[in-house]
């Protein structure tokens, strides 16, 4: 960043003395426009020593996806972003037939079960149960008196979410691929954390009558943030955080302004 | 010199090394743990029953909530949320009547019925008193088998109950239709017998006289109907509100024909309650007759009280299924979308308190949504003042007056819009009644 040319610097209008057209010793003043010493880049030093680097919701060392930084000015867009409490979209991966004691594949192994009773119809009613179990909890944790017609006219709509603090809820899940004793699943869900989404694979399995592990967690959509928006690894430089940024801004003015008003 | 010692035991091998295991002997641990199997891959799906409401009349069969098995317990008046019921068979039909609540299963065993509940009017058969064998029991507090008097006990089945205010129906397969309870307006369809007392009474009356075997029995408050093979439909009991559809507001005590506007028409299916009832024919038509005090039957004629059956044109589409409640009725089309009209909680917020002609209620309510669009509603049951919906997911939504905790919800107030029940199972069917609900519902795995 200090490398990229700077402001140009500031301009003073000074009266120099210059030796005069006619010949002699005498001196006049005359007007010229010369360039503030203060502003030399030798005298005031590089122009960014510290920046302000904010993120948003949190992503465990064992996760991967879509992490949103807020740079500068934009630690307050962040906070906005966070009180609209928009659902994050993950891509998490289990597998059947062994318990840890940490749900994910690299613990202690707590327990193994068989899991050839276990078809893509099952897993499928009971996500269908658990969505049916986290909407009532979206509707009861929003804290929108039941009895109102506008509640009603929301609730058709969809749009009754908890705009508080909550427990975990979950919006939507589905299975995206299933092959024993692999299963894939993607979950829309909000205020949650990683450790609560390897939790519920660890609960499925039991409800399945076997025990199941988290192998990966990966976040594909953060708000209104998703993967293609996200910078890879090998693009971690100044020019495509500034494209980035640039392609952002608009998608996330529109964003706060239709769920802050 | 012991340093050594050790080194040399070591690099025999006659000494192990401890220390923080391997990778490898990690894995090999994992490999050489014991494997527990809960469910073989022939683990079939069990069906249970659910119940939840009001328990004080011994309605939901479970003794401890009205008379505690300890000194230091209260007696459950409510149940909130469902409560599973121990059944000795699988139950394949259910009904709620006014505080009690009949079971039946189509089982060639000898027992085919369980009653519990209020039994005042004998309306779940005579139930022998444990204490004095000359008397019978008022209230029923768990399933208690009916005797039913069939020929053939080990042939035939039981295919549907159907309970009223204070009589029941049992429809079977080759024996006709047995009543018994209440018969003051003939609603048993037998002849009204002067004073008579129906309580501890033996009397099981039994009905074969129809055009073609009956296929479907519904009790209204203090009417019953009756549907049979050929698409008609009978009728008998009270009818001052015209319930009977027999053109004339007297009591009937024989089950008679129906007429009217279902003369000729293949009705497929009829549901009544209160003193209002609805029939669907097999090409989607709405018929109606009974009480309109609260609009149902608006839509065609003024009166309060229609005797004969109307046609009720409505422009929803095809009708699959009907639900007639005390005051409110929902019917369901080939697409899945639930229509309500009448009086009282419909279930579009609430500002809708009535209406003549049937609305539409989202079937984003339902949990129809861009995820999961192929999510309708396959069933619509009503009670007096509540409905219920299952969709073809299993899950069940149920709204309007919550009188003593008969919705599920776990909360006392009234539902303005449908909302889901949590039940650990998929439901496959409800029976409601005035203050409280019975499923069968099938274990996920």
């Amino acid at each position: 960043l200090n490398a990229a040319p700077g402001r140009p610097p500031r301009k003073q209008v000074r009266f120099l003395p210059a030796p005069a057209p006619g010949g002699g010793g005498a001196v006049e003043l005359v007007a010229a426009r010369v360039p503030v010493l203060a502003d030399h880049p030798l005298v005031r030093g590089p122009r960014f020593k510290k920046l302000k680097i904010g993120a948003g919701h949190r992503l465990d060392v064992k996760a991967s996806g879509v992490f949103v930084l807020g740079i500068g000015h934009g630690n307050k867009l962040l906070t906005d972003l966070y009180n609209c409490h928009l659902t994050k979209v993950y891509t998490v991966g289990g597998l059947f037939g062994k318990a840890t004691d940490d749900f994910s594949d690299t613990g202690n192994l707590v327990e193994k079960t068989t899991f050839d009773h276990i078809t893509r119809e099952k897993l499928e009613r009971i996500l269908a149960v658990i969505q049916g179990t986290n909407q009532k909890a979206l509707l009861m944790y929003s804290n929108i008196d039941m009895k109102t017609q506008e509640a009603y006219e929301l609730a058709v709509k969809g749009l009754i979410r908890p705009m508080g603090k909550s427990p975990p809820i979950i919006t939507a899940v589905r299975c995206l691929q299933f092959e024993l004793p692999e299963f894939q699943l993607e979950i829309h869900c909000l205020h949650e954390t990683q450790q609560y989404l390897r939790k519920m694979v660890h609960e499925i399995g039991l409800e399945l009558k076997s025990s199941a592990v988290c192998t990966q967690v990966r976040r594909t959509r953060d708000g209104v943030f998703t993967v293609d928006d996200a910078l890879p690894r090998t693009q971690w430089n100044l020019r495509s955080i500034q494209e980035a940024i640039r392609n952002c801004q608009l998608k996330v003015e529109t964003e706060l302004e239709k769920t802050l008003g | 010199v012991m340093a050594g010692a050790v080194r040399r035991l070591l690099r025999r091998g006659l000494g192990v090394a401890a220390g923080p295991p391997s990778t490898r002997q990690l894995r090999e641990a994992e490999e050489a743990a014991p494997v527990f199997q809960y469910a073989g891959k022939a683990a079939k799906r069990k069906d249970r029953v659910f119940v939840w409401g009001f328990s004080y009349s011994g309605a939901l069969g479970i003794p401890t909530f009205v008379r505690p098995d300890a000194g230091w317990k209260k007696p459950r008046r409510i149940q909130p949320t469902p409560y599973r019921l121990e059944t000795e068979e699988k139950i394949s039909s259910a009904a709620c009547g006014y505080g009690f609540t009949l079971l039946a299963s189509n089982t060639r065993d000898v027992t085919k019925v369980w009653g519990m509940g209020l039994n005042k009017d004998s309306q779940l058969g005579f139930q022998r008193s444990r204490r004095d064998q000359t008397k019978g029991y008022e209230y029923v507090l768990e399933p208690s088998p009916i005797p039913l008097p069939l020929e053939k006990p080990q042939q035939t089945r039981v295919l549907q109950v159907s309970c009223g205010r204070a009589h029941s129906l049992v429809l079977t397969d080759r024996e006709g239709v047995f009543t018994m309870g209440n018969n003051s307006y003939g609603q048993c369809g037998r002849k009204v017998v002067e004073d008579e007392i129906y309580s501890e009474s033996h009397l099981i009356h039994q009905l074969k006289e129809f055009d073609s075997r009956v296929v479907q029995v519904v009790c209204g408050q203090d009417h019953s109907l009756f549907r049979t093979k050929k698409g008609t439909v009978y009728a008998c009991g009270w009818g001052a509100d015209g319930q009977t559809g027999l053109g004339h507001y007297n009591i009937t005590s024989v089950p008679t024909k129906l007429h009217g506007d279902i003369a000729g028409v293949n009705i497929i299916q009829v549901s009544s309650y209160g003193d209002c009832c609805l029939a669907v024919s097999d090409e989607g038509d709405v018929f109606g007759w009974g009480n309109s005090e609260y609009l149902q039957l608006a839509s065609v004629t003024e009166t309060t009280q229609v005797n004969v059956p109307r046609h009720l044109p409505f422009k929803i589409g095809k009708v699959k299924e009907a639900a007639c409640g005390g005051t409110g009725n929902a019917v369901l089309t080939e697409e899945g979308n639930v229509f309500v009209w009448g009086y009282g909680i419909l279930g579009k917020g609430p500002n809708l308190v009535e209406t003549a002609v049937p609305e539409m209620i989202p079937p984003s309510l339902f949990g129809w949504s861009d995820f999961s669009p192929d999510t309708r509603v396959a069933h619509v049951r009503c009670g007096l003042s509540q409905f219920a919906a299952l969709t073809n997911k299993g899950e069940l939504f149920v709204w309007g007056k919550n009188l003593r905790g008969c919705l599920g919800t776990g909360r006392m107030e009234d539902q303005y819009f449908p909302w889901r029940v949590t039940v650990p199972g998929e439901v496959v069917d409800v029976a409601c009644g005035v203050d409280h609900m019975v499923s069968m519902v099938r274990s996920f795995t």
